[in-house]
């Protein structure tokens, strides 16, 4: 028996904005870290200036010193704001690895300096958006195998993780629609006994940072006294701590008018360049910001379809079969779906459109046929920000786990092709 | 990053976290891997937050070391030495664990660049543990203090089931290891790596670093021990400390240095083959730029957007693919 399969594996989840990695079994990722890379690059320059004087010894060793100076997350930002011989790198572009060079120095990171554990003593999880294109899993699999050795691999879909990690609380249920509301990205994606269907996946242009966008935007035409350079941070802040989802924005309007003690919150900041405390008013931005879901018409020109509008359509193009099941299982992930009330707001909101297409229907047969009610359930639970690593992680400490994953003979055996089809494996559902 | 830590990243976070809400109740149950199969696990209970449980494992030692009650020898003592009153040691150890220490956080000082200190000394427990004997005879070396049966071979855990050879002199400690690699392309740059790696020792720059040198047969110092334990694939390296090397401060870095050379080893091997695949990735860009400048225009209108998912395809093709 592989000793490998005894120690638990490696979960790690690349996200646009922030990678989430840690051991399977734990409750919790390890680390949260901002998907980024900082390179040194003036190495690189600066042996190109000098490439006749000097003598090709040190700048082959000042090369391989580059190769090995850079660093990922919080640090890499730290670094590049203080020095400017560092450069910053995205590897991830809405949800697709753009730059491979940068995606395999920050494994390279994630393995040795942040986990410490060595790739060849553990099998590897890793996730994907379900509109990865093949070729991206195969150079996936290119690295894990060739680079770090690891002993087998398995690239799960986000979506369908996030699903595994509902249904610990409740059910078994591999059959939902998983909301994925991330910092760059907004996907409805239907999953049906653990495949997902690729042909009706619904995307939206507005995600997280839209929300601190317009939260923002809201604030500067206020004339709220926020440092511009500080305002960006600000409104994050403002989003993560005091935003809240409403039943009605006229109602909450009238709330926040005729009680402004209880409904205003005051922010307190230092400037960043003088040090100077200053304070703001937090008014209607704190309904207003989770509302670009519900009327994005508050916010774009260009996108003007409500949230539970997108996710009635992504279900009504679904299989006819599957559309009952998908409709009693919405499952919310990603950071910005975290607002309070945010999971009830988009349960009314879609029964009301569900019964008003039953009522319809009713009416255009007459009364004569009784359809059977449709029943609509969001499902909220308290790990959505983590809740694909959470669902990598369950299915990774499973036995079947290890017998799913594409293992370093079968690799060399049949080349990286083998990565393209993941199969869904019984634990899944 | 060119040296591994000695602290332990996760475990350093988890305490400073408990440390800065000590009054917060959380349960916290965590349980992690690292290198060498040395094995992690914290415990927090609501009841008492100030209370963290810290169990660790150690690799399987080989036959041929002192490892008495699944401990190296000298462990204990060290652990008492470096922590002092904030920790106690749990006996029996949780079960699965070479270890358990209970650390009571209330215990620790209230200056804050000594607690720091003491937190980042908690993290590298691996180092106090497993790095016990060496520190005990490089401690020895550093005060020139006798030995009292001189030249003796000392074998001590370096990875499961795998030990390195210390041997001490009078004026020096010399330091042999076994290097095995599992994968054949490992050894193969591993063994060029460790070559590279004495001929850098002999620039200019480094004269000071210990002297250390290559062999694919074991070293003559290794003549007692009996012959399975020198089934090494990348060969002997064997280093030769001097007292300059071990004074003050110094001991803590080269014990360290000295328990994780497999790891560094290893570590930048795997860099080196990272290196290569950039190379290699950028050389079939150029390869396939040049076959695409080759092929006549009449084929390209012909491809149906259908049929290119199967075709493997350059980088930056996949690359527009996927934003489209």
């Amino acid at each position: 028996m592989d000793p490998a399969t005894s120690r638990p594996a490696v979960v790690i989840d690349n996200g646009t904005g922030y990678t989430k990695m840690g051991f399977a079994g734990n409750v919790e990722p390890c680390f949260i870290v901002p998907t980024v890379v900082a390179v040194n690059e003036s190495f690189l320059n600066q042996s190109r200036a000098s490439s006749k004087s000097s003598n090709w010894l040190a700048q082959h060793s000042a090369g391989v010193m580059a190769d090995l100076d850079f660093f990922i997350g919080d640090e890499a930002v730290s670094r590049s704001r203080s020095s400017s011989t560092y450069n910053l790198s995205y590897p991830i572009k809405h949800g697709q690895v753009d730059n491979w060079d940068a995606m395999e120095r920050f494994w390279q990171q994630c393995i040795f300096n942040y986990l410490r554990c060595d790739p060849e003593d553990h099998y590897f999880l890793l996730t994907e958006s379900p509109l990865t294109p093949p070729e991206s899993r195969e150079y996936t699999g290119e690295i894990m195998f060739e680079t770090f050795n690891v002993p087998g691999l398995y690239i799960a879909v986000q979506p369908v993780l996030a699903l595994a990690a509902g249904y610990t609380t409740s059910k078994c249920e591999m059959t939902g629609v998983v909301v994925d509301v991330g910092d760059g990205a907004t996907h409805v994606v239907p999953v049906a006994d653990g495949y997902v269907i690729g042909s009706s996946i619904k995307s939206i242009p507005i995600a997280g940072k839209d929300v601190t966008l317009f939260i923002q935007q809201l604030m500067r035409e206020r004339g709220e006294n926020v440092p511009p350079e500080d305002s960006f941070e600000v409104a994050r802040k403002v989003k993560e701590t005091y935003c809240y989802t409403c039943s009605d924005i006229v109602k909450e309007f009238n709330k926040h008018d005729k009680e402004p003690s209880k409904y205003i919150k005051q922010w307190r900041g230092t400037k960043p360049k003088t040090g100077a405390p200053y304070s703001c008013d937090i008014g209607y931005e704190r309904f207003l910001g989770p509302e670009v879901f519900f009327n994005p018409e508050i916010y774009s020109t260009d996108f003007t379809t409500p949230l539970p509008d997108v996710i009635d359509k992504c279900i009504q193009s679904a299989p006819i079969d599957t559309r009952r099941a998908l409709y009693k299982n919405i499952v919310l992930s990603g950071g910005s779906t975290m607002f309070k009330d945010f999971n009830r707001r988009l349960q009314r909101d879609l029964k009301k459109i569900v019964d008003a297409r039953v009522l319809a229907s009713e009416a255009r047969l007459g009364g004569e046929i009784k359809a059977q009610p449709v029943e609509v359930n969001v499902v909220s639970h308290p790990i959505q920000r983590f809740a694909v690593w959470f669902g990598g992680s369950v299915l990774a400490s499973t036995p079947e786990f290890f017998e799913a994953c594409h293992t370093k003979a079968e690799y060399e055996e049949y080349g990286a092709s083998i990565c393209r089809t993941n199969p869904v494996f019984k634990g899944m559902y | 990053m060119i040296l591994l830590q000695s602290h332990s990243r996760f475990l350093l976070q988890t305490l400073l976290n408990r440390v800065q809400n000590v009054d917060k109740g959380v349960e916290l149950d965590y349980q992690w891997v690292e290198f060498d199969d040395v094995r992690y696990h914290v415990q927090v209970s609501t009841k008492n937050p100030h209370i963290v449980l810290l169990s660790l494992s150690l690799p399987i030692p080989p036959p041929e070391t002192d490892f008495p009650g699944g401990l190296p020898s000298g462990a204990i003592e060290a652990i008492k030495v470096s922590y002092g009153v904030v920790v106690q040691i749990l006996d029996p150890p949780r079960d699965g664990f070479n270890l358990t220490l209970k650390l009571n956080l209330l215990k620790l000082p209230p200056d804050e660049d000594y607690k720091q200190s003491l937190l980042v000394k908690i993290a590298s427990v691996r180092e106090i543990v497993l790095g016990a004997p060496l520190r005990m005879v490089l401690k020895r070396l550093g005060s020139r203090m006798m030995i009292p049966n001189g030249n003796q071979l000392i074998a001590l855990v370096h990875r499961p089931k795998e030990a390195f050879f210390v041997i001490p002199q009078v004026e020096k400690v010399i330091v042999v290891y076994p290097m095995r690699f599992s994968d054949s392309i490992d050894t193969v740059l591993a063994t060029s790596f460790l070559q590279e790696f004495v001929e850098a020792r002999r620039t200019s720059g480094l004269n000071n670093a210990p002297s250390c040198s290559w062999s694919s047969t074991p070293p003559l110092e290794l003549k007692k021990v009996p012959p399975e334990a020198l089934s090494a694939n990348a060969g002997f390296v064997s280093f030769v400390i001097f007292p300059r090397h071990v004074d003050g401060r110094k001991l803590d870095r080269t014990v360290w240095s000295l328990l994780t050379f497999h790891a560094y080893v290893s570590y930048h091997v795997k860099c080196s083959e990272g290196f290569m695949h950039t190379r290699m990735r950028r050389r079939v860009e150029s390869m396939i730029q040049a076959l695409d400048r080759a092929k006549p225009d009449g084929e390209k209108a012909k491809r149906s957007p259908n049929s290119r998912s199967f075709k493997r395809l350059s980088l930056r093709e996949a690359r527009t693919n996927s934003n489209s």
